[in-house]
């Protein structure tokens, strides 16, 4: 196995470019060296530690930009996250352990392309954008055609994820991760949802709900037909209720060693009736009538 | 290939090379000997392996031996002072917190660091701050109790 430390962006890229699917880029390595021991070495270990910049969470415009190198506990421990994009927040201190989180990075959270991956799910309901370096230069991608399958994404074998784009929510807004899993955060997860919700200026109805569902299909999914069921409307027991079971009918779980396909139907139905009533009592201060 | 490693452990300036797939733990156990910090899931799951990187917790059989060059980096063996225990270890003793011994090293780590970054650690803090060790002989209400009072006397 060959070995390189860029030092910067064009550098990594170029190598990427020369060693094509033989390359395999490493940062905080809590996947990569697992897979080196236990599957396969790659032909070359691209180490992008060394390239300055890439890691640190920025206010800038109505974003929040979060560099690709910036550790899962950086952004767990950020009063800037936790404010802003409380979704985030909640995802970040559901991942693995503290050692993990000391070490592994959103960038390689979301390029390993995991449909379980904890910090997906909420970057696709806070419509986020991937920055992507190319050798022919950059671009942004939205989350939403990023995940292209299980560890396949719109990095490809030649792009360099260097930032993560996020539009900060309108004030009022609510998030929650709410993760089903045997052992907690150490666990892969079963099933992990994501939801959203901004309520309208008299905090009387929903204006916006945004529902992801992770682990549960091919990609971390949305779910529009339950979120368009939900919008403008005041939530109460019975239409969280109908919400729950549209869900369970957007997710496309298979069934393996951590859970049948069933079963995790209902834990979406259920995690979702609970994302809906946490958002909602703490967007608008009341209780689902 | 083999990458060169200059990295200061326990306070010791170490230059050494390995090849670039070795990680940190066998980096610390093969090649230098030093076989205070346990091998046992090598996947990140166990704990067994913490080391304190740059002042942080982590798991030293995911990391890799390269990122070791420049960091600094405590093991268990830089924790007693000649015969004299860290507190942490003491108290580890003193309230019997140690059943078959594998992963007491790593949860030591994982308390040195906790106590390194909050002198009064809440239950919370604790809970948090050992949820990634592992024990299997399942002793955690005495080794929780090791934690207050490693807390209490440093």
């Amino acid at each position: 196995m060959e070995y390189f430390e860029p030092k910067s962006i064009g550098d990594a890229l170029s190598l990427l470019s020369k060693h094509g699917a033989e390359a395999k880029v490493i940062a905080g390595g809590t996947d990569v060296m697992v897979d080196i021991k236990f599957k396969e070495e790659p032909g070359a270990l691209v180490n992008i530690k060394k390239i300055p910049s890439l890691a640190g969470i920025t206010e800038r415009g109505g974003s929040l930009r979060i560099g690709a190198l910036t550790t899962i506990r950086d952004i767990e421990t950020s009063a800037l996250v936790r404010e802003k994009l409380p979704v985030l927040w909640d995802a970040c201190r559901q991942f693995a352990s503290l050692q993990v989180r000391n070490t592994a990075t959103i960038g390689g959270n979301i390029c390993r392309a995991s449909p379980s991956g904890e910090s997906l799910t909420p970057l696709l309901v806070l419509e986020a954008n991937a920055i992507l370096a190319f050798s022919d230069g950059e671009r942004s991608e939205p989350f939403k055609t990023f995940f292209q399958g299980p560890g396949k994404s719109a990095a490809g074998a030649k792009g360099l994820l260097t930032e993560v784009d996020i539009p900060i929510p309108p004030a009022g807004s609510k998030g929650v991760y709410l993760k089903h899993a045997v052992r907690g955060a150490m666990d892969i997860a079963m099933v992990g949802v994501a939801v959203m919700l901004t309520p309208d200026a008299g905090k009387n109805n929903a204006q916006d709900v945004r529902i992801g569902l992770g682990a549960v299909g091919p990609t971390p999914l949305r779910a529009p037909k339950t979120e368009a069921l939900l919008k403008g409307k005041a939530l109460t027991a019975a239409l969280i209720k109908e919400a729950g079971a549209l869900a369970a009918t957007e997710a496309s779980p298979i069934t393996d060693q951590r859970s049948s396909a069933e079963n995790r139907r209902w834990i979406v139905e259920a995690l979702t009736r609970r994302g809906l009533e946490q958002t909602w009592k703490a967007a608008t201060g009341k209780e689902v009538a | 290939m083999s990458v060169k490693i200059n990295t200061t452990i326990n306070g010791q300036a170490v230059s050494a090379s390995a090849e670039a797939s070795t990680s940190l733990l066998e980096f610390l156990r093969d090649t230098l000997e030093m076989k205070g910090s346990k091998l046992c899931c090598n996947t990140g799951e166990c704990g067994a392996c913490t080391v304190i990187y740059n002042g942080k917790p982590i798991n030293s059989c995911v990391t890799m031996a390269a990122d070791a060059n420049g960091a600094q980096i405590t093991t268990i063996e830089g924790l007693a002072d000649g015969d004299k225990l860290h507190p942490v270890q003491q108290a580890f003793i003193d309230t019997g917190a140690v059943q078959c011994g594998y992963c007491t090293p790593g949860y030591i780590m994982s308390v040195k660091a906790l106590l390194d970054r909050t002198k009064k650690p809440t239950q919370a803090d604790i809970e948090e701050a050992v949820s990634g060790n592992i024990c299997r002989c399942t002793g955690y209400n005495k080794i929780v109790d090791a934690i207050h009072l490693a807390a209490a006397k440093l």
